[in-house]
């Protein structure tokens, strides 16, 4: 026990050799979860798509479409002039930029010359989503005159009308009479949001809380591979085969140190959620602490592996990060798996850093429990067994 | 200036020879920019805005027209990439698939959908039917696939109303103009009815909406010529602190003295170090380019654009790394702040989430990044633009490297480059 202590000890104290470590044990992981939080609609601002409209028109007609947009669920629509629009539209500020023309009045409906121009950020799912939105305000707002023309020509199918003016008083009386049947339209569509066993507010922050915290834990444990690259260099590693040290125990050793410090890292971040972005981390502590710990094992002992492949430092400081990145990335630390095409959410899930997201996903966003996660915690100890037998086996300290 | 090229060439060899700084300004952003293709779905065949195939569980219990062509709208063509119905037995299935996150929503359309919107012969003399509500049943851990089913629902069903307001219309402007009696109301419903079997009315909206991209043409965006310079220009971030690192390497490894022993002056020796650093960043940016559009098949644009691009993009980017190694004291501090700066800029200058989805303080901070601006001019040339569309970024960035350069010369003359 003495000694492994002693060796999480001195690798602490490697470790926190210098002041810059600070910079990526808390330092970085608070200000990547903050900007990348910042592109993730909060829980209290508006979540709606931001839809540029240039109101050129200035007609009842054009109002109409601004109200109709202002009661859709999808985009709100921030009015600015042409030159702000195109301005932010150069500069790809904004998504999506809807232009009502001079001229869109209820004439150029009826004459069937009404237009409107969707300017659209290419591949863009703002965009997308947003153009879906405007079509149905467009379509609402015509809807009537539709009716009205529709009714027109019904009464020509029974007979003709006697003069122009008659044929427009017609159109115009169907117009109203439209206009108040769209009014008294009824909700066809109910939205009902699904159950979960204990249902919490959808905050996408939480993503990013989680997601930060996993990338930033998972790469300087996996960075254990330099610390015995160091120490290989140092021919410090060498000089333990002199002492009655297990590779088990020195491995052992190492593990439990890094984990210990990578603990204290989650809890500050947790508790950066938890008071700073107001996240509901602390629900379930006792099932927070098993996903941590299980994640956090599951990270070291990988890192022991591929510090029996390299080399130098060097070498696995690069490919700690690199692998590192790439594992967040795929394990949708950084962007939802939802977002992912189904096959690839499939792959995913041989990676550690998938179990660990999904597991603290239950816990700070669908308010599951320690029953709930046990799952997960299993999958991530599996891997930390593997990856530590794997370890144990190929370690040298040559 | 032979000198000023001969050291600069020799640390070019240096940085490729070095396979751990291989691994960050080669492997990393190459091994990063595959992952993004995946999870991106530009592997996979789809436009890589991200979202395709969302899967929602339809129930239509409806016996009418109106629920089966909301199914149909479902499995038409237009909608192939986008969802993925299935069609669960009943209600509670689909709603389970819910709970369950097997899918991003269910759309459960009752019996008597139709009914409630198309009255049946018999129906014309009772009183207004009852409103009959479709359900659409969202996963809250899938928001974004939920919206899009209910954006897709929501058009569907004003097309259906304006089918039947116009119906309604119709018959009623007929009744009150004495056009028609209340007695022959039925029989003109049905001939409508008819008629519109007959010869449909087009379905279009009665405002044209004309969609064009940026620059009004219908490009189509490889997501691919985002994804691959953002990360390339966040490790280029990598490769130019290293080159500052060799710097105060060669100082405190006595190299440097040495080489001021030789007729070689502290000028030359910078000289060629920056020429080194700017060498190595545009060969690193050129190689991923070249790779990444032999590989992936990626259409980078306007080659010239690009190679000027590229070298305003080292240029603005050299800079920075003279500032760090101007105001570091060792290489630690260099190689330090170096990783965390390449970090913070990759992500404020856009390589990991697009700047037009960040708070707007965000998007004014990201201007001091070579990245952000680079990767504005990558878009444009992505976009089908050319090097006359690149004035802006192109400006910013030699703007950018020149200030830091003249900062870091002062630095460096205080700081006394041959002090050991």
């Amino acid at each position: 026990m003495k000694k492994l202590f002693a060796i999480a000890w001195k690798d602490a104290v490697i470790r926190f050799s210098t002041i810059a470590e600070l910079l990526f044990f808390i330092i970085l992981p608070i200000i990547f979860t903050l900007i990348m939080a910042g592109g993730t609609p909060s829980g209290e601002g508006d979540p709606r798509i931001r839809l540029v409209v240039v109101d050129q028109a200035q007609t009842p007609v054009s109002q109409g479409i601004l109200a109709e947009l202002e009661k859709s669920t999808a985009v709100w629509p921030d009015v600015l002039s042409l030159k702000e629009a195109e301005s932010q539209f150069d500069a790809r500020e904004a998504a999506v930029v809807l232009i009502l023309p001079a001229g869109l009045d209820l004439q150029a409906i009826q004459n069937g010359t009404a237009e409107a121009d969707l300017r659209q950020q290419p591949n863009n799912l703002n965009a997308t989503v947003a153009a879906r939105a405007v079509q149905t305000a467009l379509r609402r707002v015509g809807s009537a005159v539709n009716a009205a023309n529709m009714a027109v020509k019904e009464a020509e199918a029974s007979g003709t009308f006697e003069s122009e003016t008659d044929r427009q008083a017609y159109f115009n009386d169907a117009l109203k009479l439209a206009q108040t049947a769209q009014a008294e339209t009824p909700e066809r569509v109910t939205v009902i949001e699904g159950a979960t066993p204990d249902p919490t507010e959808y905050d996408p922050r939480a993503n990013q809380s989680t997601g930060q915290m996993i990338t930033w834990v998972f790469i300087p444990l996996f960075g254990i591979s330099a610390l015995f690259a160091y120490e290989r260099q140092q021919g410090t590693l060498r000089r333990i085969l002199t002492t009655p040290t297990t590779k088990a125990t020195y491995l052992f050793g190492t593990i439990a140190g890094q984990v210990a410090v990578a603990m204290v890292q989650m809890t500050i971040l947790v508790l950066f959620g938890i008071f700073v972005m107001k996240l509901g981390w602390g629900r379930e502590p006792l099932a927070l602490f098993v996903i941590m710990l299980a994640s956090a094992l599951a990270a070291a002992s990988i890192g022991v592996t591929m510090g029996t492949f390299v080399k130098s430092e060097g070498q696995a400081s690069g490919l700690s990060t690199m692998f590192g990145m790439v594992m967040a990335l795929l394990g949708g630390c950084w962007y939802p798996l939802e977002m992912f095409p189904p096959v690839v959410q499939n792959l995913v899930k041989v990676l550690p850093t998938t179990w660990a997201m999904e597991g603290m996903l239950d816990l700070v966003l669908r308010g599951r429990g320690l029953i709930d996660i046990l799952p997960e915690a299993g999958v991530l100890l599996g891997f930390a067994a593997v990856f530590f037998t794997v370890g144990v086996w190929r370690f040298r300290y040559e | 200036m032979l000198k000023t090229f001969l050291i600069g060439i020799k640390d070019v060899r240096l940085a490729f020879r070095d396979r751990a700084a291989l691994t960050f300004m080669l492997a990393a952003p190459f091994v990063l920019t595959l992952g993004l293709g995946l999870v991106t779905g530009r592997f996979s065949g789809n436009s890589g805005s991200g979202i395709s195939d969302i899967p929602v569980a339809i129930v239509n219990l409806d016996d009418g027209q109106l629920g089966q062509a909301l199914v149909d709208a479902f499995n038409s063509p237009e909608l192939a990439d986008l969802t993925e119905p299935t069609f669960p037995s009943d209600p509670e299935a689909a709603r389970r698939l819910i709970d369950e996150d097997q899918a991003a929503a269910a759309v459960i359309i009752p019996a008597g959908f139709t009914q409630s919107i198309i009255p049946q012969a018999s129906d014309f003399e009772s009183a207004q039917p009852e409103v009959v509500q479709i359900e659409v049943y969202t996963n809250p851990e899938r928001p974004t696939s939920a919206g899009i089913i209910k954006a897709i629902v929501d058009e569907f069903i004003s097309r259906v109303e304006e089918g039947r307001v116009g119906g309604e219309v119709s018959i009623l402007q007929m009744l009150v103009s004495g056009r028609i009696t209340p007695e022959q109301a039925e029989d003109a419903g049905n001939a409508m009815s008819q008629r519109l079997q007959d010869e449909p009315m087009t379905n279009e909206a009665a405002i044209t909406l004309n969609s064009s991209t940026a620059d009004g043409q219908a490009v189509e965006f490889d997501a691919l010529a985002y994804i691959a310079p953002g990360m390339a220009l966040m490790f280029l971030m990598y490769t130019v602190s290293y080159g500052g690192r060799s710097i105060l390497a060669e100082r405190t490894q006595g190299t440097l003295p040495r080489l001021l022993v030789s007729p070689t002056s502290s000028a030359q020796i910078l000289g060629g170090k920056i020429f080194g650093i700017f060498l190595t960043g545009a060969a690193q940016m050129l190689i991923l380019i070249g790779a990444s559009s032999l590989i992936f098949q990626l259409k980078w644009g306007d080659p010239l654009g690009v190679v000027v691009l590229v070298l305003a993009a080292v240029f603005g980017a050299t800079g920075w790394g003279m500032f760090i190694t101007a105001t570091a004291r060792t290489t630690a501090q260099v190689a330090n702040v170096g990783s965390a700066m390449m970090l913070i800029f990759g992500a404020l200058g856009g390589s990991f989430v697009s700047l037009e989805q960040m708070p707007v303080f965000v998007q004014a901070i990201s201007k001091i990044t070579p990245n952000a601006w680079a990767l504005n001019g990558f878009t444009t040339l992505g976009l089908g633009g050319t090097l006359a569309d690149l004035g802006t970024p192109i400006t910013a960035l030699l703007i950018m490297g020149a200030s830091l350069f003249a900062v870091s010369v002062y630095l460096f003359g205080k700081k006394d480059l041959a002090q050991k």
